[in-house]
């Protein structure tokens, strides 16, 4: 039981609060709340460091609902993965809020900025703790919220609100796919705690109910396939680069997205054959798929979103040949280049106030510093020696050599890509000739220090999975010694691959030269265009899906309001009506009779009121008369 | 003495003039003459039973009669006598202020 494990989420949580409450008033303190917080966050986490590396048991629970059956018990739990994560998590993180400072200085909201960019960090290191699949759920879709908020942060931009909403509805779908495997789960086998998964493989497997786990690992792979952008719910990243840079940085690069992996890293023992077939096929064609796309963007964000998809595909495929430990090995890599890649851009962005690759260029000898450190996540992307980019993905390459000899050559194919796509970025950005930029000079301290951290982190991550030091991060995973050395035959693909994608990087994307022959062009232009529109998804989701489904819900409207408003309406007209109808009668007949009594007693008063004529002589007349009749009856 | 139909007969005579008188006349004395005619025909008929049944109270009856118009006569003349002062006539066709 370790009682300061809920003070790693709970301080930015805290933060959080303070800054949605009192954020105005403290103005640009506000981002102190927050790294504070964050801060705190590393130093524990890193206080954690020796237990984890004894692999021993590190958790703390509480008791959510006392029943009868079983006491519900949920809480936060610390192995090697989860270390892992909250150590990317907290390291980049305060990293990335520290640039913030920088980058969002004379922003009207700052203090909102921070205060959701730690809500994330709550969310996702809670996310990474999470003993349970509900905890996990919470935490899974309090990031989704998270990223919603900040990509359409600037949402005085229409298509900063369309981005945020286009993202929250495109993961909802994976999301959903997600909780239906989770309550799959529940009432299958009754077992929601994420330590006890192996337990319900084996007795799954056992009963042959294998096909019941495929299912429920592939739902919970749908989930991840919404969060982690790939392929088919990938529409939504490039879009998400309408937000802030930072946010870019954190949440699309480095962390929320990465939310994928570890879910399926974290719940592997339900994966089966079958499964993980299908995470290889998404994660391959994700891989390739993107990497295609990237090479004709002209936006260096869109660049990067698209890098950053064909990354997580490899990722993916890393997982698909149930290697977990490199996967994740390449996920700590990543984290790292990836986010500084983004920080360089943001720097150049902040600097120029342009995005284009048609106006940038020969940016190095103005911004030096961002120029350096681009120039080494670009490297260790590309997997360069000895920067750590190189080793992650020469394990996975080995990886899948081991497995299918054809998937390796495959992934050098999307390594050149990558290669590629980041050189031309780097070329085009920061030399040749500049397009008459305004004076742009070097980011200020606060926003370079981050990036030369991370560039450390960027050249020097990689060492702690290499079997140079004996791997220790991959012996938290759980693996034993995976490889004894660098294999000479990988190291020779790999490099070769990095100098091909450099050169065509610099002749065709850089110096633009063609080379391909003159009767290959017209081939070569129609993939280029293919590529450019990225494969016409969006188009296609458009055409195929939501413009049918809005025709779908305009019928409905229309029946709603025509059908059902209508005999509602009618019904109140037929009330009416009948009032009307009772309002007659009563004016016609029972008025009628009602007057026509009055009348009659009225016309007899009239006949009888003649009898009074005031003359005396007819009174006396009248008492004769009657004298008379009376004699007369009298007589009788 | 003469038969007693005769003397009924101007007794009924006389009261039948009354009343024509009465039901006719538009002066409203002249109703009042009338109203006289009809008393005297109610006092000759007293009178004249007594001669023919010998009984004298009748005549005496006759005397109250007599006195008794007197009175009526009195307030009636009373009564036409404030008539004229209100409404400046005494022709009873002429006034109909209670009529209804």
């Amino acid at each position: 039981m370790n009682p300061l494990l809920p003070w790693i989420p709970g301080l930015p949580l805290a933060a959080f609060a303070i800054l949605i409450l009192v954020g105005r008033r403290l103005g640009r303190a506000s981002a102190g709340v927050s790294i504070a917080a964050m801060v705190g966050s590393l130093a524990l986490t890193g206080a954690l460091a020796p237990a984890v590396f004894r692999v021993e048991h590190v958790g703390i629970q509480w008791t959510w609902l006392p029943h009868e059956a079983g006491r519900f018990q949920i809480g936060l739990a610390v192995d090697g993965l989860s270390f892992l994560m909250l150590a990317v998590v907290t390291v980049v993180g305060t990293l990335i809020q520290v640039y913030s400072v920088g980058y969002m200085h004379h922003d009207a909201r700052f203090s909102r900025f921070f205060a959701y960019l730690s809500l994330f960090c709550a969310s996702m290191l809670g996310l990474v703790m999470a003993d349970h699949f509900v905890l996990l759920y919470m935490c899974w879709e309090l990031v989704g919220l998270c990223s919603y908020l900040l990509i359409s942060f600037w949402f005085e931009k229409p298509q900063a609100a369309m981005a945020g909403r286009k993202a929250f509805i495109t993961t909802r779908i994976g999301d959903t796919g997600l909780l239906i495997g989770i309550i799959l789960l529940a009432f299958t086998v009754g077992e929601l705690h994420l330590d006890r998964l192996s337990v319900v493989r084996t007795q799954l497997v056992l009963g042959h109910h294998e096909t019941l786990l495929t299912i429920i690992s592939l739902l919970i792979f749908s989930g991840a396939v919404g969060k982690s952008a790939q392929l088919p719910l990938h529409v939504w990243l490039p879009d998400a680069m309408e937000g802030p840079t930072p946010v870019s940085a954190l949440i699309h690069a480095a962390t929320m997205v990465a939310a994928g992996v570890y879910l399926v890293a974290r719940t592997l023992p339900l994966f089966t054959p079958p499964s993980l077939m299908g995470v290889l096929g998404i994660g391959l064609a994700t891989h390739l798929f993107a990497g295609t796309v990237a090479l004709t963007m002209t936006d260096i964000k869109r660049i990067l979103a698209y890098s950053t998809i064909s990354q997580l595909g490899l990722m993916m495929t890393a997982l698909g040949l149930g290697a977990m430990e490199l996967a994740m090995f390449h996920l700590f890599t990543h984290a790292f280049f990836k986010a500084l890649l983004f920080l360089g851009a943001g720097s150049v962005i902040h600097a120029t106030h342009h995005q284009d690759l048609a106006q940038l260029g020969g940016l190095s000898r103005l911004m030096p510093w961002t120029a350096a450190t681009f120039l080494i996540a670009a490297l260790s992307m590309g997997g360069a020696f000895p920067l750590s980019g190189f080793w992650s993905k020469d394990a996975i390459l080995l990886e899948a050599h081991h497995a299918h000899p054809w998937l390796m050559w495959a992934l050098l194919g999307g390594a050149i890509m990558t290669t590629s796509y980041v050189f031309r970025l780097y070329l085009r950005c920061f030399h040749g000739a500049s397009h008459g930029m305004h004076h742009p000079h070097e980011s200020p301290v606060v926003m370079v220090l981050p990036m030369a951290v991370l560039a450390i982190g960027a050249t020097g991550a990689g060492f702690f999975g290499s079997p140079w030091l004996h791997q220790p991060l991959l012996r938290i995973l759980g693996e034993t010694v995976v490889h004894e050395d660098v294999d000479p035959a990988i190291l020779l693909y790999s490099t070769v691959a990095l100098v091909t994608g450099f050169l065509l990087a610099r002749i065709v994307g850089f110096r633009r030269r063609s080379l391909l022959p003159s009767w290959l062009r017209p081939v070569g232009t129609w993939l280029y265009r293919l590529a450019a529109n990225k494969y016409f998804i969006d188009e296609a989701y458009n055409r195929f899906i939501i413009q049918p489904f809005l025709r779908l819900t305009s019928a409905l409207s229309r029946f709603d309001l025509r059908v059902i408003d209508g005999l509602v309406d009618r019904t109140g007209m037929a009330g009416w009506s009948l009032s009307q109808l009772k309002d007659q009668f009563d004016r016609q007949v029972v008025d009628r009779l009602v007057n026509g009594l009055a009348q009659v007693v009225r016309t007899i008063s009239q006949l009888g009121r003649r009898i009074q004529t005031g003359l005396v002589h007819h009174y006396l007349l009248c008492v004769v008369a009657a004298v008379v009749l009376l004699l007369v009856w009298l007589g009788r | 003495m003469m038969p007693v139909r005769h003397l009924l007969v101007v007794s009924c005579a006389l009261f039948s003039l009354g009343i024509f008188g009465v039901l006719t006349r538009r002066n409203a004395i002249a109703i009042l003459l009338a109203i006289e005619l009809i008393l005297n025909a109610a006092s000759l008929n007293f009178v004249l039973f007594s001669r023919l049944f010998g009984d004298p109270q009748a005549q005496a009856f006759a005397l109250f009669i007599i006195a008794l118009a007197a009175c009526e006569a009195t307030v009636g003349l009373a009564i036409v006598i404030g008539l004229y002062r209100t409404a400046k006539t005494v022709f009873t066709d002429q006034v109909n202020l209670l009529r209804g």
